[in-house]
């Protein structure tokens, strides 16, 4: 190394062609990161759908959506803690335990994702209020979830009892475990729940005809506030299901756990065009793969500049993002 | 059917309906003429119950159909209940959508036949067949209101409110679809339809009301009130 360079940069290695094995077991090295990547990209695609549902039915950025994500990392941890044999309440079994965490995590997300609505952004909704006031609204939501969590459980973190046993299947030189394939399959099968919902329901086009016109909704029939609590409950679910599996891959619980992953989901979902349920899944993806390549390839302090850097240029080059349609109206 | 009594309505601390009453008969088409600002959109906006924030407040008064108070009623029950609707000003169709789902989403209240409702609606606007997989916001501003009067009729509603359905089109468009009202009234529909262009209103009108500053300043037929020299030199060019 020349003296003067920090240590961070690499001496240039001399230029010579790479031998058969090196080219193999780089590819098998990307391989295993694009993996690492579909897994990471899941947990940011099940955020950024939430973030994206709320955005297109209402305009409004619900910043408080990571911190939901984070509520329901801590609902799966006590289901499991307070279910399973070792010390909980009733004994049930891992798997049964797995079973019932999964949709009740999701239906008491969805729980706090409605009272949050309700409490707080309906009254705003119905008296009016300038869109801003709304959003510093969802800042402040996240915020009392944040400390309200630090302020009843404490500082310490917590981690989520193993309730899937662990296997690794190895192809090649590629390893991949159970729980990545149930993370990235889970991710794949709500993008085309949630995409058959929006796109060939009569909810779902109620949901993306109030994003267009609130005020001609009631005149077909159709209760504005019910189809507005339908997408909360979609999208605080889908966190729920997103904090249960996050707490599974990566056991350590903290009350600040959402709000760095919820602000890159949601960077992710407007990368991706929010409001687009296709956008905020492939923006999810996206990020995650640039993050996971960027770290396995250069050094680690180089992630999140890379990202937010190629994901600027996108947004440069594709304003309203890669699914984003700019909004006209027919006079 | 429909008795409105001294109802008042406000925007905030301004008062836009000072106490109207009138009443509509089953199968009538009546009208409610007069300038802008005269509150001919409010009254429509308080008959449905609408209660958004752009919307007004009703602060007194009373609406009865068929003699039981709406007072009390959302503007989603006033369409499935009352089956009652409103096709508002500036046609408000979901430009997002395409045609069909703009239909689709209409017939919410009214879910068993949906096919026969396309139909018929396809019947009496053959132009919204042709374009039914398009986007609605690419239409035309006739085509619009077409889908608009269309999305009123798959609610299978029998009073239909109307807001300035001549806006923006051009003359034949504009005969064609007060032919279309005309038609829909022969078949047994409510019909109560604002309106600055008082002249094709009051000649397709069974009665009308003429609003001035938040207040009924008249009421008589249709016709009738086309002949009344004050309501020629103040709505009909003299």
């Amino acid at each position: 190394m020349r003296c003067g360079m920090p240590a961070v940069f690499p001496a240039p290695a001399p230029r010579r062609a790479p031998a058969d094995h090196e080219k193999g077991s780089l590819m098998e090295s990307f391989i295993q990161q694009c993996v690492n990547a579909l897994q990471w990209g899941s947990f940011y695609a099940l955020i950024a759908l939430g973030y994206t549902l709320v955005y297109g039915v209402l305009r409004l950025i619900n910043f408080a959506h990571g911190d939901i994500f984070m509520v329901g990392a801590y609902i799966a941890f006590f289901l499991s803690t307070g279910m399973l044999a070792e010390g909980g309440m009733f004994g049930f079994s891992r798997e049964l335990t797995l079973a019932l965490t999964v949709p009740l995590t999701m239906l008491l997300t969805s729980c706090c994702g409605v009272t949050l609505e309700r409490i707080a952004y309906r009254p705003l909704r119905r008296k009016g209020a300038h869109r801003l006031y709304v959003v510093i609204t969802a800042l402040m939501c996240g915020l009392i979830l944040e400390n309200g969590n630090l302020a009843l459980l404490g500082a310490s973190r917590r981690a989520l009892p193993e309730l899937l046993d662990k296997r690794i299947y190895s192809l090649g030189g590629i390893a991949v475990t159970n729980l990545k394939l149930l993370v990235i399959f889970t991710a794949v099968l709500v993008f085309v729940f949630l995409h058959g919902i929006v796109t060939r329901t009569r909810i779902g086009m109620a949901m993306r005809a109030v994003s267009y016109n609130r005020f001609a909704l009631p005149l077909m029939g159709i209760p504005l506030d019910s189809v507005i609590v339908f997408t909360f409950v979609l999208g605080s679910g889908i966190a729920g299901l997103g904090g249960v599996l996050f707490a599974m891959s990566y056991p350590v619980l903290e009350p600040y756990m959402g709000a760095m992953t919820g602000w890159k989901a949601f960077i992710a979902a407007v990368v991706g065009g929010i409001g687009d349920v296709r956008g905020a899944f492939l923006g999810g993806f996206l990020l995650a793969f640039v993050e996971i390549m960027v770290a396995a390839f250069l050094p680690s302090t180089f992630r999140d500049l890379f990202a937010f850097s190629i994901l600027l240029l996108i947004l440069w080059k594709r304003p309203t993002g890669i699914f984003g349609m700019p909004l006209t109206t027919k006079i | 059917m429909l008795t409105v009594t001294d109802l008042k309505a406000s925007y905030g601390k301004i008062e836009a309906l000072h106490g109207i009453s009138f009443h509509v008969r089953r199968g009538e088409i009546v009208t409610l003429i007069g300038a802008n600002g005269a509150g001919k959109s409010t009254t429509l906006k308080a008959l449905m119950r609408l209660k958004l924030p752009e919307c007004p407040t009703v602060t007194g008064g009373d609406i009865l159909f068929d003699g039981e108070s709406i007072m009390n009623m959302e503007a989603h029950h006033v369409v499935g209940k009352l089956r009652m609707t409103l096709v508002p000003e500036g046609r408000q169709i979901f430009g997002n959508l395409t045609v069909v789902e703009n239909l689709t989403l209409a017939a919410w209240t009214n879910t068993g036949d949906t096919r026969r409702n396309l139909d018929h609606v396809f019947g009496i606007f053959p132009r919204l067949a042709e374009r039914m997989r398009q986007r609605s916001d690419t239409l035309s501003g006739g085509e619009q209101q077409m889908l608009a009067v269309g999305r009123a009729l798959m609610s299978k509603c029998s009073v239909l409110l109307l807001d300035e359905p001549s806006m923006g089109l051009a003359p034949l468009l504009m005969y064609e679809m007060f032919r279309t009202l005309k038609k829909l009234n022969d078949e047994g529909m409510t019909i109560i339809v604002v309106e600055q262009n008082a002249r094709i209103a009051l000649q397709l009108a069974d009665r009308g009301y003429v609003l001035d500053t938040g207040e009924i300043v008249a009421e008589d037929a249709g016709k009738a009130l086309l002949q009344r020299p004050e309501i020629k030199a103040a709505y009909l060019g003299g």
